[in-house]
């Protein structure tokens, strides 16, 4: 529309800009405030606001509408409007603040969606131009609308862990730790080559090898007990006293996760091997350089205990160590292996003191941990999931041994901050403490015969992973299930529906939790709908390709390489699990410092803008992701 | 020419014949009865005064911004502070509009306000709150420039507030009722914090779109024809 007046209008718009800016600053303030113009310089503010319309919609009038064109963005500046798909689905719903609009100014004509006003509203309306200049003008503005989520999802994790002063061996990897050269000997040397060699070295443990590959280990201890108390020539071979197939760690591993388990195994050498070859030696010294209120010291508190309530008392100092993991900026990843690593020491421990009271087993055993804690991603607020695989030579009378052992063990970890478990997925249940056939047997009628509700009950013990004992009775038990797990059609499918039963939400409106079906809640439920939505779509695709991964992380990485999942689909899982998981501990740290008791359940109150929106994003990724497993699954169920 | 056209400000000279901001004002014709309000081009336009009497009382700062059927557009907002006459000052009425002395003394002369005025109202609707006070200070300032006052087109937004009350169109609104912050409070409009011409004006302007959408809502309702500017002019 021109109006003669307007060439006017434009002649006098220099001279009184001054004014101008202070008079608009209403709007401007009102945009500096919500994403993404936040990100926008004073100068394009000024800018923008001189190219803005206002516009009204009444209560319940269409703004958008699917089919047809549109060529704004538009931001609400009071009022509610509701986003919805083709079909009809709620996909979003906004107040003050909320944009939308460039989907069709980013991919083109017309519209996949409606906007509809859900109360009277007054928008702020920006034309297609001038949306574009805002894109080059600023990346972050660009970035907000870009429909590759992936860069977003990224930025948003590297922007909650930006210092690292304090946290350097949370990003050390094991051979970083291993800076020495390993001192070794040839299997033919004798007890006082391997002595002398140690002396000259002035290093407190040897390798033994054949030839370029690892055969034993000998460490300074090993010369007083084996040799010098029990009266061994020094003569001998040193194969004789040495320590064969040692445990050894691999190269790119952790340090710290490394770290945690030597200190909580109580060992004191470890060589790091890659591919065999012996590449260092990381030893009990490496710890003096770790920080005092290192997580790894923890750990080797457990492990020191002389009973029950010490256990209890240290494990009492896992909230801390997690809150200051998170004021660290630690990765949700790293403090989910760390908690694991403590909770791992706690059991390992406790076994131990278990087996001073009662003696040692009859027979062999291994004692697992399942769920959370199994993929190395326990928080704080777990409850306990154990169970034992009795070796299959136990008797009625043998087996009967591990039921006093397991009420034990049960009843010192609830005291030492695991409560029992509500779903009776411990060892004291008779069903979880049986000998591995029997374990085999019950695997196989969940993978062969599946009933819906069996499936979702058993998803937990597919989630496992052996703490202490021998393991390779876990080892054959998973061998058969990853053999078996790829060939089950219908326990997949069953698996696959439970999967993306938990549906995540679909962001927040005003402060409440905005659910698909337009309901409102005032918490977040961020175990169920947040990193379990993840933890189960990874599940299902771990074991539909036949892969013993364990971590969900793993899980999805496996799963890209095995072509399951596309790569940018599960890179965006990825980042979307990091992200809600992060947000989790921060939301447990927080209530550590303030006395409560950490949860699971998150108020929006306790959320930024910026948490929010990027929750809003991973939460969308999770629910595309499960739709997807949907659409490929719907068609093998039969 | 009688004392009645005296009166009504339709002496003096013809208005259309004047160069400048005024003369385009008065040659540009003003939208009909007829004219449909879905593009309907409006001025909303608020003046600060030191009293309610355009006769002793001066206009010390203005605020205006167009609105083209359904949009407020931002980019022809403007807002700037007029020059008392020498001698006088605002007095007690900056208690009301916060504008001081100092602040309305390096204002613009009354002669070029009165001409950006013009220059932004040419072929518009005079779109204001209370619209008694704009066109009464403005055809008063017209006149005594220029000898006499052009013809506005109006609508006002109290007069529309008064129509939409709940209630007979007889029954005299509670007071207060009708005052600009309270009508865009029953709408849900935002609250501004700051109160000047500009932000009067555009508050005026976001009341106005409103209005006009519950209006054309209820014409919808009893199945009415679409709302022109004489069903919603003042």
């Amino acid at each position: 529309m021109h109006h003669p007046g307007d060439a006017i209008a434009t002649e006098i718009r220099d001279d009184i800009s001054m004014s101008l800016e202070v008079e608009l600053a209403e709007v401007r303030e009102f945009l500096a405030e919500h994403a993404p113009f936040s990100a926008l310089s004073l100068e394009d503010l000024t800018w923008l606001v001189g190219r803005l319309t206002v516009r009204y919609f009444r209560r319940g009038s269409a703004i958008m509408a699917p089919g047809q064109d549109n060529n704004s963005l538009y931001a609400v500046r009071s009022g509610a409007v509701e986003i919805r798909d083709r079909a009809g689905v709620l996909v979003d719903r906004g107040s003050d603040g909320m944009c939308f609009g460039a989907t069709t100014l980013l991919g083109g004509n017309p519209s996949q969606f409606s906007a509809t006003a859900i109360e009277d509203s007054l928008t702020l309306v920006m034309d297609a131009a001038t949306f574009a200049r805002l894109g080059e003008r600023s990346a972050e503005f660009a970035e907000f609308f870009d429909v590759q989520r992936s860069a977003r999802m990224g930025a948003a994790i590297a922007s909650q862990q930006l210092s690292h002063q304090g946290s350097a061996i949370l990003k050390t990897r094991t051979a970083e730790l291993a800076t020495r050269a390993p001192v070794g000997v040839p299997l033919t040397a004798t007890i006082r080559d391997g002595a002398v060699t140690m002396a000259e070295h002035g290093v407190s443990a040897l390798l033994v090898m054949d030839g370029p590959r690892l055969a034993g280990l000998v460490t300074d201890r090993d010369l007083r007990t084996r040799v010098l108390a029990a009266g061994v020539d020094p003569a001998e071979p040193i194969t004789r006293i040495m320590t064969a197939n040692p445990l050894v760690a691999p190269p790119d591993g952790m340090a710290v996760d490394l770290l945690l388990d030597m200190v909580g195994r109580n060992i004191h050498h470890l060589p790091i091997v890659a591919d065999g070859v012996p590449m260092g030696m990381v030893t009990a010294t490496d710890l003096m350089r770790l920080e005092r209120d290192n997580p790894v010291y923890l750990a080797g508190d457990v492990a020191k205990q002389p009973d029950a309530a010490g256990v209890a008392g240290a494990a009492a100092r896992l909230p801390a160590v997690v809150s200051s993991l998170v004021a660290q900026d630690a990765s949700a990843a790293d403090i989910g292996r760390i908690v694991t690593s403590i909770g791992d020491a706690v059991d390992r421990r406790l076994l131990a003191l278990a087996h001073e009271r009662l003696g040692p087993a009859p027979v062999p055993y291994c004692w697992v941990t399942l769920g959370s804690r199994a993929r190395r991603e326990q928080a704080l607020a777990a409850d306990q999931d154990n169970a034992l695989i009795i070796a299959d030579e136990a008797g009625p009378a043998e087996v009967a041994w591990f039921e006093g052992f397991a009420e034990l063990m049960v009843g010192w970890l609830a005291e030492a901050g695991y409560p029992r478990c509500a779903g009776d997925v411990m060892a004291t249940n008779p069903r979880w403490r049986v000998r591995l056939a029997d374990w085999r047997t019950t695997f196989r009628g969940w993978l062969q015969e599946p009933e819906p509700d069996a499936v979702l009950g058993a998803s937990i013990f597919f989630d496992m992973r052996p703490v202490a004992g021998d393991s390779r009775l876990y080892d054959a038990l998973v061998a058969e299930v990853r053999a078996l797990a790829p060939e089950s059609r219908r326990f997949l499918a069953h698996l696959s529906r439970s999967a993306v039963l938990n549906e995540p939400p679909l962001g927040f409106f005003r402060g409440f939790v905005l659910a698909r079906e337009g309901d409102h809640k005032d918490t977040l439920d961020i175990k169920r709908g947040g990193v379990g939505a993840v933890v189960d779509l990874a599940r299902v695709y771990a074991l539909a390709i036949g892969s013993t991964a364990v971590s969900t992380d793993a899980r999805l990485a496996a799963a890209i390489q095995a072509g399951a999942i596309a790569p940018e689909r599960g890179a965006d899982l990825r980042d979307a699990f990091e992200f809600i998981s992060y947000v989790r501990f921060r939301h447990q740290a927080a209530a550590v410092q303030d006395g409560r008791v950490p949860d699971n359940r998150l108020s929006p109150a306790e959320l930024s803008a910026f948490d929010k929106r990027h929750l809003r994003e991973a939460f969308a990724i999770v629910r595309s992701a499960q739709s997807t497993l949907a659409t490929l699954r719907s068609g093998s169920v039969s | 020419m009688g004392v009645l056209d005296r009166l009504l400000g339709r002496s003096g000279p013809d208005l259309a014949t004047l160069p400048g901001a005024l003369g385009d004002y008065a040659r540009m014709p003003l939208p009909g009865k007829q004219a449909g309000l879905d593009d309907l081009p409006m001025l909303a336009i608020d003046f600060e005064t030191t009293g309610l009497d355009d006769r002793k009382d001066y206009l010390v700062s203005v605020g205006f911004v167009p609105v083209d059927g359904d949009d407020i557009v931002l980019a022809g907002a403007r807002r700037f502070h007029v020059r008392p006459p020498v001698g006088a000052g605002v007095g007690v009425s900056a208690t009301i509009h916060g504008l001081t002395d100092d602040a309305v003394s390096v204002g613009i002369p009354i002669g070029e306000a009165l001409d950006r005025v013009y220059a932004a109202l040419t072929g518009r609707v005079l779109l204001a709150h209370y619209a008694r006070i704009e066109t009464g200070f403005l055809g008063e300032i017209t006149r005594r420039l220029h000898g006499r006052a052009p013809k506005f087109e109006v609508v006002d937004t109290l007069e529309l507030g008064r129509r939409l009350q709940p209630g007979s169109a007889f029954d005299e609104p509670k007071p207060g009722a009708l005052r600009l912050w309270r009508l865009r409070e029953e709408f849900g409009l935002p609250t501004y914090a700051a109160h000047d011409a500009l932000l009067d004006a555009i508050s005026c302007a976001e009341l106005y779109l409103a209005q006009r959408a519950e209006l054309a809502a209820r014409a919808a309702a009893a199945h009415a024809r679409p709302l022109t500017l004489g069903g919603v002019r003042a």
